[in-house]
């Protein structure tokens, strides 16, 4: 009796303390990640650091990567751009956009580890969330992953006040999951991460333009064409920035390349309808611009279409000698 | 909150107006954005401006109780793409904000946390 209860108390010490560990014991987390020619161990050790004020884990992660990928920003700076006084600390949007004032990629990555490592393996740190408490009890802290050790199973983090962190594996694991696995790189527009998603990348680009970062934002949307030739989005946004700039030869090449790979686009058909009729070429923007609208399966976009459609039926009721001029100063 | 009401009323006639006023009489429309583009690809994204607008609104104000120094919000603000305003409009309270409390209270204090909640609940059951 007596020392069945004994046995049973130390077992649930036992249990306890493995739980407690980290559920150690279950094998290694990083090998099964890494492909048989990747590196082992590795450490971005010229990563900047600047330690963290009180709560203001997202400012200093947030500039070491940023400093990582060539900008002069210290966390002093970045606070007035993404910290909240009154939730102690920052927001995901907010950090992804901070990044675009500086015309640098926030480029989300992927959920699995396997993305982490091969992207620190490539030489970019990588922006973690972390939650270091509970589902129910968040803590939630930004943190900078700069190496990973397999023979021991750890990562190495830029973290809150150290700057160099070795945290086993499995708690990185764990902290990472209860974050919804939230990881981003900081890259220069013209260098795709090397786990980028098309998708991932040029979401980042049209982000950059949408934040009038419009050089920017054509770089990153040029390499992306170069890399995923197919690309309607970076066609697109070539386009639109070539249009704003007034280039629009530049935006009718870019818009007829779209839609030579993707002929029932009626976004770039709509615009390519405005260049023509900004070119003084009603009649062509006509037919286009009707083609686009027989194309069109979203009704959110039909009264975009039927403004393009007015003006250019307002240019045909025009007297033709007027044409010319009107658009003199776009081209 | 009747502050924030009357504010969305504003936006909502000001904008209507601006939108009224704008696009037919000078006819200089604008291309469709990429960023449009790439909303409608998201079946339930709203693309219209007003409802962006009111985004906008919402962000700036909760950012300006929340402590922000009012003179750096537009800059904030700019840098956020329509996506982005949506999701800190209607998502506020429940985005994480990470801000690490280690530092400041102790890990001490959080392993008392966390040996409490064993004996209370199941911690380390992932949600």
């Amino acid at each position: 009796m007596c020392s069945q209860a004994r046995w049973t108390s130390a077992a649930t010490i036992v249990a306890l303390v493995a739980a407690i560990q980290g559920c150690a014991g279950r094998g290694p987390v990083i090998e099964p990640h890494l492909d048989a020619a990747a590196p082992r161990q590795i450490e971005l050790e010229a990563t900047p650091f600047f330690p963290q004020r009180e709560y203001q884990c997202g400012p200093a992660a947030l500039a070491t990567v940023l400093a990582a990928s060539g900008v002069a920003v210290t966390p002093d700076d970045l606070t007035a751009r993404v910290y909240i006084p009154e939730r102690r600390g920052s927001l995901q949007p907010e950090m992804i956009a901070a990044t675009r004032g500086y015309d640098r990629l926030a480029v989300v990555l992927g959920s699995s580890l396997d993305v982490v490592l091969r992207e620190v393996s490539a030489g970019n740190p990588v922006l973690v969330l972390q939650n270091l408490g509970v589902a129910s009890l968040p803590l939630w802290h930004y943190a900078v992953v700069v190496g990973f050790d397999s023979s021991s199973d750890a990562l190495i983090l830029r973290s809150g006040e150290d700057d160099r962190k070795r945290i086993s594996a499995h708690r990185f694991a764990s902290s990472w999951s209860l974050a919804r696995n939230w990881a981003v790189v900081v890259v220069r527009p013209d260098t795709i991460p090397v786990t980028a998603t098309p998708d991932a990348f040029v979401a980042a680009a049209a982000g950059l333009e949408a934040a009038h970062r419009s050089e920017a934002a054509l770089t990153a949307y040029r390499v992306a064409r170069d890399r995923w030739p197919g690309d309607v989005t970076a066609l697109l946004g070539i386009g639109n920035i070539s249009y704003a700039a007034h280039r629009l030869p530049e935006a009718e090449d870019a818009y007829r390349a779209v839609l030579a790979v993707a002929e029932h686009n009626a976004v770039a058909r709509n615009n390519l309808a405005q260049v023509l009729l900004d070119k003084g070429e009603p009649d062509a923007a006509l037919s286009e611009i009707l083609r686009a609208r027989a194309d069109l399966s979203d009704s959110r976009l039909a009264p975009m279409l039927a403004t393009t459609e007015s003006d250019i039926r307002r240019a045909l009721a025009t007297p033709a000698p007027e044409r010319p001029d009107k658009r003199a100063g776009n081209k | 909150m009747s502050d924030r009401s009357c504010r969305r009323i504003g936006v909502l006639i000001l904008s209507v107006a601006l939108i009224n006023m704008g696009t037919p009489a000078v006819g200089h429309a604008a291309v469709i954005g990429t960023q449009t583009y790439l909303e409608a690809t998201q079946r339930d994204a709203d693309l219209s401006t007003v409802t962006a607008a009111l985004d906008r609104a919402e962000v700036r104000d909760r950012l300006v109780a929340m402590g922000v120094d009012p003179a750096r919000i537009e800059a904030r603000l700019n840098t956020l793409t329509d996506s982005e305003l949506r999701d800190l409009s209607t998502q506020f309270e429940q985005l994480p904000a990470g801000g690490d409390i280690l530092a400041v209270i102790g890990v001490v204090f959080v392993i008392l946390i966390i040996l409490e909640l064993v004996g209370v609940i199941d911690i380390f059951k992932k949600t």
